[in-house]
């Protein structure tokens, strides 16, 4: 059954946009971002206080639209691997093998293919496929194109990225529901590719509304073999998410807000996170704010209290931890010479509040020294090019058909993106 | 919320304004730090330095200065000092005892009074590499990672090696029934047991093969590890395999534990009083139960459970390990509550002694010096207690009560995983995982209080190591067949000659 769903994926790639009669005018974009940041947080684990300054977000984008943008191609590579091999210090983040650090992607970060096919006039229903290697269809958008730097807890809980993947994909009016297999393996380093042999051991389906003009509210679910055992041998997850999803422009200035739900349960265990985010800018100024509660598993710590075994010898944990964090950015614009070159400086602050929700033996006052997180981070945005993209959509689930477009627009959600 | 502030300052250093911690003044009548003895020495390796480390602290007037603070660190080579603070005696001189870390070459070590002349003192000793070939690797049998080897058992030439997810495997390592060998290990079977109800596969953990007291040799106990939450819940059940025909082990028994305080029950390492058909077995939050099982085996076991018993009480009992001393008694290794010894008859358990005996760290596996006056724990993990990389060295009175005599420390890891004494008691092995220092470690018991680390195998990974030892003699030649983790290198059976080390 497997098998015959790969095929009719990459059947349903190539046969999608041969109905089309003629080919209209190519474009190819590029682009490059990083964010050179300084970032302080106190206390780190085993206390004390700690400050890096790291390069974040490298990347470099390749863009490509083909047969009336019927076909699209887009590729990201992500150079964390070389400017954060130790990770980038966060407080809360977790997931492949990090604590505290987020994890660098990987250099491929992001290879998809889309094609598209009307199947009604003016796109009211049409039909996408999109096969390579990037985003799951479940969750929220990922936070690298979101208006905080730092990326929340729950970014393992609320996203499924970096598989190989295929999606298929149905619009009618306003509603896009998708369907997808892939790979249940995450990577454990910025080298790992996605084990083409695992590839359809794990499937998610996501149903998106666009009741209104801006207002995105989506629902999805996810069966995820073995995420962080490659081999196999892990304990599997089933992952839910919902999510609504508000941006409005006016001569005023922009708007976005974002609201989240998802939960994770494997085996016996179970991690929730709810999310909630605003950012506005007028004129050349920005601010967000992001609340978060999530909780996330905790793992027996290596020598480099950061870092955790994988792939892990047993699928035991010391407990759960309940992250609450509220955090606030400000930033300006300080040259914005779109398409070309844009510089953004910001602060952003954040204060997380750790507790533990079950027994287990991790004891966070005793691992941190406090139950309070302070961390502070100064640095600036820059962008050269193709700015980044939405990432975690492809094909139809993009947007809602075109009659509904005029209403709705859907360019990239951060607030610091054109 | 100092870290702002403080950011604020560090940013008034852009414009020229110094920003740093503030340093404490000196002790005002101390003003000098200067070496009296201790630097240059060489050993071994993870050993000891045999004479300690000393500096003076003197005043202007060079006269000795009583109770200054004097902060020694090891600063190079992963080696450990006895105290990291050490004032100053009538004398002014302050030493301390310098056991030297797993790399070979310099190793440092620095003796600093912020303010003082001459600080830090500088020390350094040559730590020389355990000589090649002392302990001999004579096979390495890579074991599919899904996930790896998690222990062995080796009785009658064979080699039982439980290997999670793809089973038990049975190897031929000296038997004679298909010819192998520990430096060429034959495989005769491998079986892969039932998903127990509360795992998500197999994860086979640990056995024992169970010779009766008639000369049978029928049943393999094996041991299921499921998703748990240390400290508070477990999964995990009991399998007994038929092996009357050790090239198709048959499933024929098996024992879910209920849930205790509406918590799930895993088992874990178990013991067998094979004279009288007893089967102890740790059962994590669930404490330890027994088993009678003699006779024939089949189906649920519910109704050859003899007892059970939570050393520590709710909340405080997460069980290891369990060994039957030469006494009889059965003693506990708790990850939470400590060291027990428990009374035994005919498998009913009561606590005699012991337990809430160690608070720094949680505790791991467990074995009885064979004169049965000395016990050794190792230590695992971390979470909100200390790293584990000590062995716990316990002497038992005459009633075999255990009382606290020494910690070894095992330099350059975090968790010392399994211990095992020699059946004529000279000389011991350790596992130890996470670390430079992760490997084996062999150390002699000429004085069973005061293990002294005679050799040491490295296998060393920041996430990995050696998970679990055991020692067998075949053919006149003692080996230690260990199970190495998947880092470093893959998990594997890792199979040792030690004759030429050990006493």
């Amino acid at each position: 059954m497997r098998g015959a769903l790969r095929l009719g994926l990459v059947a349903g790639l190539v046969a999608a946009p041969a109905g089309l009669a003629a080919q209209t005018e190519d474009e190819v974009t590029i682009g490059f971002h990083a964010v050179p940041a300084l970032i302080q947080v106190d206390p780190v684990p085993g206390g004390g206080e700690l400050s890096e300054l790291r390069i974040l977000h490298p990347v470099a984008m390749l863009g490509a639209t083909s047969l009336d943008g019927y076909l699209t191609a887009m590729a990201m590579l992500n150079f964390e691997g070389a400017t954060i091999p130790d990770g980038e210090l966060s407080p809360g983040s977790w997931g492949e093998g990090f604590v505290d650090r987020r994890h660098p992607h990987t250099y491929a970060h992001e290879f998809m293919v889309s094609a598209w096919q009307p199947l009604r006039a003016e796109g009211a229903v049409a039909l996408s496929f999109s096969l390579g290697k990037g985003f799951v269809p479940f969750g929220s958008d990922d936070p690298m194109t979101r208006p905080i730097l730092r990326y929340p807890v729950n970014h393992h809980l609320s996203q499924i990225l970096e598989r190989a993947v295929g999606i298929a994909a149905l619009r009618i009016g306003p509603a896009v529901l998708e369907g997808s297999l892939f790979n249940g393996d995450e990577p454990a380093s910025p080298e790992d590719w996605p084990r083409v042999k695992r590839f359809g051991d794990s499937w998610s389906g996501r149903l998106t509304l666009w009741p209104a003009a801006g207002v995105e509210v989506q629902g999805s679910y996810a069966r995820v073999a073995s995420p962080e055992h490659r081999e196999g041998a892990g304990l599997d997850s089933r992952k839910w998410s919902a999510s609504a999803r508000l941006e409005r422009s006016s001569d005023a200035g922009q708007l976005y807000a974002m609201a989240e739900w998802a939960r994770t349960s494997e085996g016996a265990f179970d991690f929730s996170t709810v999310l909630a985010e605003a950012a506005a800018r007028r004129g050349s100024f920005g601010a967000a704010y992001r609340f978060e509660r999530t909780e996330r598993p905790e793992e027996q710590r290596l020598a480099d209290p950061f870092r955790s075994a994988r792939p892990h010898h047993d699928n035991s944990t010391l407990g759960t931890t309940r992250w609450t964090i509220h955090s606030v950015s400000l930033s300006l614009t300080a040259v914005d010479d779109w398409p070309l070159l844009g510089i953004e400086p910001f602060v952003e602050g954040s204060l997380a509040q750790v507790t533990s929700v079950d027994a287990g033996v991790f004891d966070p006052v005793a691992f941190y020294g406090d139950d309070q997180i302070w961390s502070l981070t100064l640095g600036v945005r820059l962008a050269w090019g193709q700015r980044l993209h939405r990432m975690g959509r492809y094909g139809v689930a993009t947007g809602p058909s075109p009659s509904f477009e005029h209403d709705a627009p859907q360019r990239a959600p951060a607030m610091h993106q054109h | 919320m100092p870290v702002v502030a403080r950011s604020l300052l560090c940013l008034l250093l852009v414009l020229g304004v110094a920003c740093g911690d503030e340093t404490a003044p000196p002790d005002n009548a101390a003003t000098t730090i200067a070496e009296v003895d201790g630097s240059g020495q060489a050993a071994t390796v993870g050993t000891a330095l045999a004479a300690p480390l000393r500096v003076v602290v003197r005043d202007a007037q060079s006269d000795p200065v009583a109770g200054v603070d004097v902060v020694w660190t090891a600063s190079l080579g992963g080696g450990s000092v006895s105290a990291g603070v050490q004032p100053t005696g009538a004398d002014g001189i302050s030493s301390v005892n310098f056991t030297l870390g797993p790399l070979a070459g310099q190793q440092q070590v620095t003796a600093a009074v912020v303010g003082l002349d001459g600080s830090p003192v500088a020390f350094t000793a040559t730590a020389s590499p355990v000589a090649a070939g002392d302990i001999a690797l004579v096979k390495e049998v890579p074991i599919p990672p899904h996930y790896g080897i998690h222990d062995t058992f080796v009785r009658d030439g064979l080699a039982f090696v439980f290997a999670w997810d793809e089973g038990v495997y049975i190897f031929d390592v000296g038997n004679g029934m298909s010819g192998g060998s520990p430096s060429n290990p034959v495989q005769v079977s491998k079986t892969v047991t039932a998903v127990g109800a509360n795992s998500p596969s197999p994860s086979v953990h640990n056995g024992w093969w169970f010779h009766a007291p008639g000369g049978e040799k029928r049943y393999l106990f094996v041991g299921e590890e499921g998703p748990g939450l240390v400290g508070t819940s477990s999964t995990g059940d009991l399998h007994v395999l038929d092996v009357s025909n050790l090239a198709a082990p048959l499933e024929v028994a098996t024992y879910h534990h209920p849930d205790v305080d509406a918590e799930t029950v895993g088992i874990h390492n178990f013991w067998m009083d094979e004279p009288n058909q007893i089967l102890y077995a740790a059962y994590y939050n669930g404490g330890v139960v027994s088993f009678d099982v003699s006779g024939t085996l089949s189906g649920d076991l519910s109704s050859r459970v003899i007892d059970e018993i939570r050393p520590g009480g709710a909340g405080n009992t997460f069980v290891w390990g369990v060994m039957l001393g030469p006494d009889g008694d059965l003693y506990v290794s708790d990850m939470l509550s400590g060291f027990w010894q428990l009374g035994t008859a005919g498998g009913a358990m009561s606590p005699l002694a012991g337990g809430n005996n160690v608070t720094d760290r949680f505790g791991s596996d467990l074995w009885i010096h064979p004169d049965g006056a000395v016990a050794y724990t190792g230590t695992w993990g971390g979470g909100s207690r200390m790293t584990g990389n000590q062995i716990k060295v316990w002497s038992l009175d005459g009633s075999g009560a255990p009382t606290l005599s020494s910690s070894v420390t095992v330099a350059g890891v975090s968790t010392v995983s399994d211990v095992e004494v020699s059946s004529d008691g000279s000389w011991m092995l350790v596992t130890s995982e996470y670390g430079d220092g992760a490997g084996l470690h062999l150390y002699d018991l000429a004085n069973p209080l005061a293990p002294v680390l005679i050799d040491h195998y490295p296998v060393a990974s920041p996430s990995g190591g050696l998970h679990t030892g055991t020692t067998a003699t075949i053919a006149g030649r003692t080996y230690v067949f260990a199970a190495r983790d998947p880092a470093p290198g893959g998990p594997a059976l890792m199979i040792f000659d030690v004759t030429d080390v050990i006493p």
